[in-house]
């Protein structure tokens, strides 16, 4: 096993230092304050459990939604297979609160589809979004992209080799799927998933949005009513180690499983023609995954948003600002996360903990980010509350919030880099660093142009770092649509929340897809 | 190759931020004094208060730089900043927040004849730390074809039996809401509160969501009787063009509790100058501007609030909605019993 070089480890140290830097001011917070918040334990639990719940139900959900629809797009023929297989990833593009907005103003009870069902058939439908089943509907219409990404691209380099070898075992079409390429996919299944519950336990906007109590209105009450930061911080350490557990089955899943094929030849994967009904079927099921996704809410939202007049000077403002911030948020974290990949590449524990920060709920993001800033504001006076100095810590918060959606990408782009290949550059007389520079490097890089983008989107659609950390006159476009939807009007939140989606879809578009062109083997 | 990469992102990243902090510094100078300007931290999150801060560039040549945030942020945030936080002027739209930046030790105290003469007594705090701009009353909106106005007479109204499965209110953790049972508390005592708490609970019609607007829509809607709101949010609808409000309005009406007993719960949006003020005179002046007629004609006209200062007439909508005994309580009080106040809701099983 070759190690790596001691320079870019101490980067790669370093960096994954800044990371932990928040979380480990909500410990040093959660031990040293006193914590003298009056939260019944019975109250507690309940929102422990509600927060379980509802990443359970997401996890569930993603699962089916992503693992499906990817089976089906590249396992089938149907009509409009081509426009779905990229089409499906765009509710990544939309930020989750705007989701929220959209579902709970067309399904309230003095909306229009429960007030036509109110007046044509006289009865209440129970259709009530603002609810623990609601979030979970609407979470996992947001986050369902990441398992269909993630599993796609495993169908798609999976060996036909394999999938003949059932056929031929006599397992039917179904059991192909459930048999043959479900299991195989299951690392980069449970990967999606992972990232779909970690994003629903750091969710701020949301689930705030739609009422419902988890563990993060605890650490919220915590601070804002009882006025105890350490109570705030001791509840923020469970969902960090429910985080830390998260990152640590992730892995127990895939270690000492070979999952990789076991043939170097590739052919083309033969798809399954969908005649007649069944072809419009398939089509139908994804159209309904893209609908209740993105198209239903965003769409009612555009409808809403028509009422309003957009103020267009703070829009324009805001979205330049937010398209610096996600420019200069993506190429730092994306340049920290390299750092950790390359440097890290054997330290497991580095690069875990380096993640912890996108599990964190936002709401403890903001507890953790304002130590650290405490110091520096303190430490150099006047000059570090300049503009500036509050964009570069903006920045890097962003990095230290947003590490694992960088990591993720670099990694598995590096672990196309075989030992085999590693050894052969060496024999063929490569330093080390030559070896990184010219092989692993170039293997990776389209992982770090996906890890760009990811990060990108995120920074767009993050929340609490950015309301508490920005400087004067700073308001992105979440920002934006946050304080419009605080002051309850939803037509003017609408305008900002689909400027982010107008801004995040062309990015999103070209990942999905980049990874619809990813089989290996595959003309490029 | 990957060197290349390298330099060529890290000068993305250099030109991104230098270019985000140049488009922020064309028109936020920060911290830098003596340029025109006052920076505001701001838990206010109303379009009006743009109308405000323009009115006052205006009137004075001085720019407002503007931080929003909620208010347990912007203490921590202030907290965080220290002696080096560049707020000048802090503004809360509950005197819960205002009392619990007071506690953190965020105010300085300030007092001007102006001041003085224009905000009543019961709306400021007394050394001057924080005075009250505008005033909004919480009261009960209820269907009018299904509920007399005598039956919602008082807050206590709202947990009696006969109101089973007709009541809609939002959550417990809304400053408002714990502002309106801190006030109980205060007058009732803490076994009172919380058997009313009880009360109001196995009322619910369903559990609490959504902010004020939701709980008068769904009055409108016929999913509950009655529900708790501010004031300006059902002015606001009624103002609205929008039929689905138009319906609602026509509908709904507000209920004045307690005009037989301490009078109506009412709560002040506020604000003073900051501890640490680099530009006091100056935040002195924006504060005896919210004062002056033009700004106290937003409050009321953009946003439905009432004006603090007497001589200022609000529109004829937020008038005819003036006329009504307010509880005299100090607002102080508010931020004093929150924590309480949170206590006896998470008792009672109010989410």
């Amino acid at each position: 096993m070759t190690r790596a070089i001691p320079w870019l480890r101490i980067a790669a140290y370093l960096a994954a230092a800044l990371a932990i830097v928040p979380l480990l001011a909500v410990v040093v917070l959660a031990v040293t304050r006193p914590a003298s918040a009056d939260m019944p334990l019975s109250l507690l639990g309940r929102y422990a459990l509600d927060s379980a719940i509802l990443a359970a139900l997401v996890g569930v959900g993603t699962i089916v939604m992503g693992a499906s629809s990817a089976w089906l797009v590249v396992m089938h023929r149907f009509p409009g297979r081509t426009f779905f297989a990229w089409a499906l990833a765009l509710p990544l593009a939309a930020p989750a609160f705007a989701l929220a907005y959209g579902y709970a103003d067309l399904l309230d009870v003095a909306g229009p589809i429960r007030t036509f069902i109110r007046a044509t058939l006289g009865v209440e439908v129970p259709l009530d979004i603002r609810s623990l089943p609601g979030a979970a509907f609407v979470l996992s219409g947001a986050f369902y992209p990441y398992v269909y990404l993630t599993a796609r691209a495993a169908f798609l380099s999976q060996s036909v080799c394999s999938l003949e070898a059932g056929r031929t075992l006599g397992v039917t079409a179904f059991g192909a799927f459930w048999r043959v390429g479900l299991p195989l996919a299951r690392p980069a299944i449970a990967a999606g998933a992972a990232l779909a519950v970690m994003e629903t336990l750091a969710d701020y906007g949301a689930v705030k949005f739609l009422g419902v109590q988890t563990l993060t209105t605890g650490v919220v009450r915590a601070w804002s009513v009882f006025g105890a930061p350490g109570s705030a911080a001791r509840l923020s350490l469970v969902l960090m180690a429910a985080a830390a557990i998260l990152l640590f089955l992730e892995d127990h899943f895939r270690r000492g499983q070979s999952f990789g094929a076991t043939s170097a030849r590739w052919r083309p994967l033969t798809d399954i023609p969908l005649p007649g009904l069944r072809g419009l079927g398939a089509t139908a099921y994804c159209a309904l995954l893209l609908g209740l996704g993105l198209v239903v809410p965003a769409g009612w939202l555009a409808f809403k948003a028509v009422s309003a007049t957009p103020d267009w000077p703070a829009i324009g403002h805001a979205a330049g600002v937010s398209f610096g911030l996600a420019t200069a948020g993506a190429l730092l974290t994306v340049f920290l996360a390299g750092l950790i990949a390359f440097g890290a590449r054997h330290d497991l524990v580095v690069k875990r903990i380096a993640s912890l920060g996108y599990a964190t709920p936002g709401a403890v993001m903001a507890v953790g980010l304002l130590a650290p800033a405490a110091l520096l504001w303190q430490g150099f006076g006047v000059a570090a509350t300049a503009t500036s100095t509050g964009l570069i810590l903006l920045v890097f918060a962003y990095s230290a919030r947003l590490m694992a959606s960088a990591l993720g990408p670099i990694e598995s782009g590096l672990a196309r880099v075989t030992p085999s290949m590693d050894r052969a550059a060496r024999t063929l007389g490569e330093t080390e660093t030559g070896a990184l520079a010219r092989v692993h490097a170039p293997l990776a890089q389209g992982a770090i142009w996906t890890a760009v983008i990811l990060i990108f989107v995120d920074v767009l659609k993050e929340l609490p770092a950015t309301l508490i950390l920005r400087p004067f006159n700073f308001d992105t476009l979440a920002v934006l649509a946050d304080r419009y939807a605080s002051d309850e009007r939803l037509a003017q939140a609408a305008w900002p929340a689909l400027a982010i989606l107008a801004v995040a879809i062309v990015p999103t578009a070209f990942l999905a897809l980049k990874v619809a062109r990813s089989r290996p083997g595959a003309p490029s | 190759m990957r060197a290349r990469i390298l330099v060529a992102a890290l000068a993305a990243f250099a030109v991104s931020t230098l270019g985000l902090a140049a488009c922020g510094q064309k028109d936020a100078p920060g911290t830098a004094p003596a340029n025109g300007a006052i920076n505001l931290y701001t838990a206010r999150h109303y379009d009006a208060d743009l109308a405000l801060y323009d009115a006052f560039t205006r009137a004075t040549g001085i720019k407002v730089n503007r931080l929003e945030m909620d208010p347990d942020q912007l203490i921590e945030r202030m907290r965080a900043e220290g002696d080096y936080s560049p707020a000048d002027v802090i503004l809360m739209a509950d005197a819960g927040a205002l009392a619990r930046a007071q506690a953190a030790g965020l105010f300085q105290p300030v007092i001007t004849p102006t001041l003085q003469a224009k905000i009543p007594a019961s709306l400021h705090e007394p050394s001057g730390l924080w005075w009250g701009f505008s005033r909004r009353a919480r009261v009960i909106a209820y269907d009018k074809t299904a509920v007399s106005p005598a039956d919602v007479a008082t807050y206590a109204a709202l947990a009696d039996p006969k109101f089973r499965k007709s009541v809609c209110v939002r959550s417990s953790d809304n400053v408002y809401n714990l502002s309106l049972m801190a006030a109980l508390i205060e007058h009732w005592g803490h076994d009172r509160a919380l058997a009313w708490a009880k009360g109001v609970v196995a009322n619910f019609a369903r559990p609490p969501s959504g902010g004020d607007i939701d709980q008068i829509r769904a009055v409108g809607a016929g999913a509950c009787k009655v529900a708790l709101t501010n004031t300006y949010y059902f002015l606001r609808i009624a103002a609205s063009d929008n039929p689905g409000d138009k319906a609602t309005a026509a509908k709904v009406a507000l209920s004045f509790p307690e005009q037989d007993g301490v009078g109506t719960h009412v709560n002040i949006s506020g604000g003073g100058v900051a501890a640490h003020a680099a530009n006091r005179d100056k935040a002195v002046k924006f504060l005896e501007f919210l004062t002056s007629d033009e700004a106290q004609e937003i409050f009321a006209g953009a946003n439905h609030e009432y004006p603090v200062v007497a001589s200022v007439k609000p529109p004829a909508d937020v008038e005819s909605y003036s006329h009504f005994k307010a509880d005299p309580i100090p607002v102080e009080v508010y931020g004093r019993r929150q924590a309480e106040a949170q206590s006896v809701f998470d008792q009672a099983g109010w989410r």
